[in-house]
């Protein structure tokens, strides 16, 4: 039943898959099993996606399917992704700058990669970030922005977190379609992205000392 | 075959365009150089070789702004300060066609309607940021019938309503299709209108949105004679028309909805996509008609690599869009297709369109020099130098990488020079080094000769 489960979400089956975790709860599988057995199918669909085999819909049409599990085995329970072990990211949107799905797309990308990720939505206030660095005890944050008008705005998020004397304590990336290493240096992050698996790289590599 | 395209619209209106037909020319020198710049464009798209690189600007907004200064918010509601700083901007630059604030909307249209689908500068941002719009899930998955049944129904009783706090009240109004019977269905109609005050305010609201784009329209008509009739620019951006699968997806589902569609329901989206062809077409062509501009341009969204894969774009994206390309260019009118992100995988497709009639935009994630072997012979391509680039890098920097462009996608024709993306930050001179190393192309096939 768990391979028929992992084989529904990988192969993109909606109705089936959410089936199939419901009669795996009611034959008595514990939710948390369920959830987990959905985690495995996610991380399938995360490697194919890193190799270039999956593209950005099933990553997103996987993440909905786990969504609709997760409601319906462990209705108004926790988040489906489990808490990663790997090291702790507060991502956001930077201010004055409303887009999303990148920064989603890595979220949940890095989640899936065993983070255990704090998105602070869009348009977040430099002081939003000090904050959940502090609350979380954050390894990395990640700061989003599609337009070159954000730059100004990842500089002063960047300036916002040294003030508040937490810059040695965290690792800055600077991600979105317009950024490359002139944008890194300009705003004095550690490391940029334009692509997910970009920030994927990076995020080993400050964690696990991974190449 | 001359004969026959002189005779479809698009050959009278290239015609009327290069000669300026809706200007007054400040002298004979502007209509002159006007006539040339605009004759140079055309040829470059039809792939002739002129020894020419042209130069033109994608977009510029905040950098055109702190020509003036003015902020985004005053942008959108002081429209003679703006005014100025386009006219400053294109004055101290060497481009050989306009694009104005064709996108840097009244902030009137949408606060009258209090329109959910933007975010703007001094109401929701500050003044200094770009207003941006919100992808949300406008029409439910369960509505794809009844948009397919009866689109306009489901525009003015569900769409606008829940695009305008405004406009809820038009929910309440029975669907016109009733209006056949007795007395046309009359008395359901003034009753529905005389039971809801707040219609009559819903139409009081569209009349405030309308006239903050009256002004609008007055002021970028003002804008085009400055332009065109002193500075003897040809504006480049007029009718516009979309690729069914981005209305879906950036108007109607979201993104997250088109991809849950895509998996679930893939033949309600291409039912949807073929419904919406025809109307996207003829809106192309009113609009080229409406403004005398042979030109008609297609923003590209969803089909970029980042965000399907391309059985995915070849099943479900370049269909329908490729459909209204060759629309549009059976008409004779020439189609400014601006791919936005990663776009190389799929530039062969463009090769099924008639050569000569497609100006191709691309971005700075797309590789230029890799398109131009792609699609040589075949569609024109203009863009992709760095809005980073230009941002943050330095005059030789730009230098080099414009020399490049030249040289190698300059060679035999075909190319136009142009940023990646709308311009904010950027430095001048940069942007000035960029359009010198066009000037100084002369195009004689030697490499090394800018």
């Amino acid at each position: 039943m768990p391979e028929a489960l992992i084989d529904a979400i990988v192969g993109m089956r909606m109705d089936e898959a959410v089936t199939l975790a419901k009669r795996m709860l009611d034959s008595g599988t514990d939710p948390l099993a369920i959830i987990a057995d959905s985690s495995k199918a996610m991380e399938v669909i995360g490697r194919r996606f890193a190799e270039g085999e999956a593209f950005l819909p099933e990553l997103i049409m996987g993440g909905e399917i786990m969504k609709s599990i997760s409601e319906e085995v462990m209705p108004g329970g926790a988040g489906a992704v489990p808490e990663g072990s790997r090291g702790t990211i507060v991502i956001g949107t930077v201010h004055g700058d409303i887009h999303d799905i990148g920064k989603d797309i890595v979220a949940l990308m890095l989640g899936i990669e065993g983070y255990a990720v704090h998105d602070l939505g869009i348009d977040v206030p430099v002081e939003d970030f000090v904050a959940a660095i502090k609350e979380r005890d954050a390894d990395i944050v990640g700061l989003s922005g599609l337009l070159t008008l954000a730059f100004d705005a990842m500089r002063s998020t960047v300036d916002g977190i040294a003030a508040a004397g937490l810059r040695d304590k965290v690792k800055i990336m600077v991600g979105g379609a317009p950024v490359d290493e002139s944008v890194r240096a300009y705003t004095g992050a550690d490391g940029w992205g334009n692509n997910v698996g970009h920030a994927v790289k990076l995020a080993a590599e400050w964690t696990d000392g991974d190449a | 075959m001359d004969h026959i395209v002189e005779e479809k619209l698009g050959g009278r209106l290239i015609a009327d365009w290069v000669r300026g037909a809706h200007l007054h020319f400040a002298n004979d020198e502007a209509r002159e150089k006007y006539g040339a710049r605009a004759q140079l464009i055309i040829d470059t798209i039809r792939l002739k070789d002129t020894g020419k690189i042209p130069v033109i600007p994608a977009a510029t907004q905040k950098f055109a702004f702190d020509y003036g200064p003015v902020t985004f918010r005053e942008a959108m509601t002081d429209f003679d300060k703006v005014f100025d700083a386009y006219v400053r901007q294109y004055e101290d630059t060497d481009f050989d066609a306009y694009v104005g604030p064709e996108f840097i909307f009244p902030a009137g249209m949408f606060e009258a309607l209090r329109w959910n689908r933007v975010r703007l500068p001094g109401v929701h941002l500050p003044d200094d940021k770009s207003f941006q719009f919100v992808e949300a899930e406008y029409m439910k998955a369960e509505e794809y019938d009844e948009y397919l049944d009866d689109p306009s129904d489901w525009i003015l009783r569900k769409y606008l309503p829940r695009l305008s706090p405004e406009l809820e009240p038009l929910a309440q109004l029975p669907p016109l299709r009733n209006m056949v019977a007795f007395f046309q269905g009359l008395p359901d109609l003034v009753l529905a209108a005389a039971e809801n005050p707040g219609v009559v305010d819903a139409m009081k609201a569209l009349q405030a949105s309308g006239q903050a784009v009256q002004e609008w329209f007055d002021y970028l008509g003002r804008i085009d004679q400055e332009l065109g009739g002193r500075l003897a620019l040809p504006h480049l951006l007029g009718p516009m028309a979309h690729a069914p699968f981005d209305i879906i997806s950036n108007y109607y589902r979201g993104w997250r909805g088109t991809i849950v569609d895509m998996y679930t329901r893939p033949e309600k989206m291409i039912a949807l996509m073929e419904r919406l062809l025809p109307w996207q077409l003829q809106y192309g062509i009113d609009g080229a008609k409406a403004l005398g501009q042979p030109i008609v341009t297609l923003y590209l969204y969803k089909g970029a690599e980042g965000f399907m894969s391309e059985e995915q774009y070849e099943e479900l994206y370049w269909p329908t869009l490729k459909k209204l390309i060759l629309g549009l260019v059976d008409e004779g009118l020439l189609v400014w297709i601006f791919t936005q992100g990663k776009y190389d995988s799929r530039l062969h497709h463009f090769k099924e369109i008639p050569a000569g009639t497609c100006l191709i935009h691309l971005e700075s994630a797309t590789d230029a020099f890799a398109a131009k072997e792609v699609l040589a012979g075949s569609q024109c391509i203009e863009g992709n130098v760095s809005s980073s680039l230009l941002a943050t890098g330095s005059v030789d920097e730009v230098e080099a990488y414009c020399v490049k462009l030249a040289e190698v996608c300059g060679r035999g024709g075909g190319f136009m020079m142009d940023f990646s993306a709308f311009l904010d930050e950027a430095k001048r001179e940069n942007v000035k080094k960029m359009i010198a190393v066009a000037r100084a192309y002369r195009g004689d096939g030697e490499p090394g000769r800018i």
